[in-house]
């Protein structure tokens, strides 16, 4: 079962703050590591996979990073609940779905997180809210030197951190940033930004997988390759670009005020009146909204509600999360009604939020 | 944007058609799309590395494709078209094979970042000789040279004392005899 705290408050990562928070959602590196003489995830028995999850659970309990009853066993555990860590960001579909035995660790309200037998033996991620790549690494540095001394990982010389994929090879490391584009989606400069990006080997992805538009204009850039640079290059690599495309948003926003204010302006209200007396919400509708809220934020629109106000909407309407929170299943019509009722609560139909 | 075609769903598919020399762009929903006969197969990356791994062992001459991993027992051929691999020692039993998949990959075949203290296996000379090796890096990287220097002797020292099975330091000079006080 999921623990009460974690089913009721909102991560860490998703507080709001940080450098260039109004753009840069969250900062997030990911390492990617195996134990020597092993089989890969995808080629154990369940005998095996039983023997390493219990190896990583002792390793990642001794760390002291993790307390036992934030590691939580998956093939123990109900389908919602796993559903419910996929929209949290914590463990991926594919270690939603697995049914080798297989664990998710969780420390430090959630910056911390361990998926255990997932591709590879080991997959560490450290998210932070905000522009904040280097302290994100230098976190996940030092918890993996602290599992390394309990664990012996697969190594190669050349090669670097074994994986399951030769695409993790090397550091094993993926270092991302979740950017908040809209001006550049609405100004049509968006594409601009993919084309230079790619340029320097860097990957654009979507909110959830490919990018699309309908996905509240949030945008996942990451390195490409993880085999011959250093661990502190891919973040210096990454570091050098965002300030770029942050400074470019800001002027599409800036631009749009400037050129088109009482468009933009009806737009951000129009979406917060939907959102505060809507009665049917599609999950695909809000993050549209909040796609706009977001911004009004930012150039000053909306005053009486927080960034944290609209990060806690966008994490708490998701379909697991609804359910979690009225204590069962919902079918699709049933989920639309509650996520409506849920934002009124949290904006306050007939006073303030 | 919308589509062109029906003009009511959203345009994922976007075609660039030449036409007597003319560039025209298409954009349309993929159900027009599927209509009109443009089909779009979903994409995942073990398609796409296992197309790329067929593509680079053609003609490598070494290891035949069902020549298999002593400790999984999978063969290349099995990685071929799975895009996974089966076990860490694979990256030495197809090493030849996977080489150019790599550098295909990642521009790149040699590793340069972090490496564990004592990885599997490693001895406990190897094992301080990378702890030294990544401290260094670090140090380096971080600009703190004084620290650095301090390293570099160190893993000189390190070297001389046990690099190629030399019979290790030279013995200390045999301490001052006391003298007896007469």
């Amino acid at each position: 079962m999921i623990p009460n705290d974690l089913a009721r408050r909102v991560g860490e990562w998703l507080r709001g703050g940080g450098p260039h928070s109004e753009i840069v959602i969250s900062s997030r590196v990911r390492l990617a590591r195996n134990l020597a003489l092993h089989r890969f995830p995808a080629r154990m028995d369940e005998a095996e996979a039983a023997l390493v999850e219990a190896h990583c659970r002792e390793a990642i309990l001794a760390t002291g990073e993790v307390e036992p009853p934030m590691y939580l066993p998956l093939h123990e555990m109900p389908e919602l609940d796993r559903r419910f860590l996929v929209e949290r960001h914590l463990i991926s579909r594919e270690h939603e779905t697995g049914t080798l035995p297989r664990a998710i660790a969780i420390g430090r309200g959630e910056v911390l997180s361990v998926m255990v037998n997932e591709e590879d033996h080991l997959r560490l991620q450290v998210l932070q809210s905000g522009f904040r790549l280097a302290e994100a690494a230098a976190l996940a540095d030092a918890f993996d030197s602290g599992l390394e001394e309990k664990l012996g990982y697969a190594f190669d010389a050349r090669f670097g951190y074994l994986t399951a994929c030769p695409t993790n090879v090397g550091t094993g490391m993926r270092v991302s940033v979740m950017l908040h584009l809209p001006a550049l989606v609405i100004t049509r400069h968006i594409e601009k930004v993919f084309q230079a990006v790619s340029k320097i080997s860097l990957a654009v992805r979507g909110l959830y997988g490919e990018g699309t538009e309908a996905s509240g204009h949030f945008y996942q850039i990451s390195n490409q390759a993880s085999l011959g640079k250093s661990e502190s290059q891919l973040v210096r690599d990454l570091e050098a670009v965002i300030p770029q495309i942050v400074r470019y948003e800001r002027s599409a926003r800036t631009t749009l005020l400037a050129k088109d204010r009482h468009r933009l302006e009806d737009r951000i209200w129009r979406a917060y009146g939907m959102l505060r007396h809507a009665r049917i919400l599609t999950s695909e509708e809000i993050l549209t909204l909040l796609s706009a809220i977001r911004m009004g934020l930012h150039l000053g629109v909306l005053p009486e509600i927080s960034l944290s106000d609209v990060n806690e909407l966008t994490v708490f309407t998701q379909p697991a999360h609804l359910q979690k929170i009225e204590g069962r299943e919902l079918s699709a019509n049933e989920r639309d009604l509650a996520r409506a009722k849920f934002v009124r609560e949290k904006l306050g139909e007939n006073g303030n939020a | 944007m919308i589509c062109e075609h029906c003009q009511k769903r959203e345009a994922t598919v976007h075609l660039t058609e030449i036409t007597d020399g003319k560039v025209q762009e298409i954009n349309l929903c993929e159900k027009c799309a599927e209509e009109k006969g443009v089909t779009i197969k979903p994409f995942s990356i073990s398609d796409f590395l296992s197309a790329l791994a067929s593509a680079h062992s053609v003609g490598k001459g070494k290891g035949a494709p069902e020549q298999a991993c002593p400790a999984c027992g999978i063969s290349f051929a099995e990685f071929q078209s799975s895009g996974r691999l089966g076990c860490p020692e694979d990256y030495t039993a197809f090493r030849e094979q996977i080489l150019p998949l790599i550098e295909r990959i990642h521009d790149a075949t040699q590793h340069t970042g972090k490496a564990p203290a004592c990885p599997g296996g490693a001895d406990a000379f190897e094992c301080r000789r990378r702890q030294l090796q990544a401290d260094l890096r670090r140090a380096i990287e971080h600009e703190e040279y004084e620290r650095a220097a301090e390293l570099r002797d160190e893993l000189k020292e390190l070297d001389a004392a046990g690099g190629e099975g030399a019979p290790g330091e030279p013995p200390p000079p045999p301490a001052e005899e006391t003298k007896e006080t007469p």
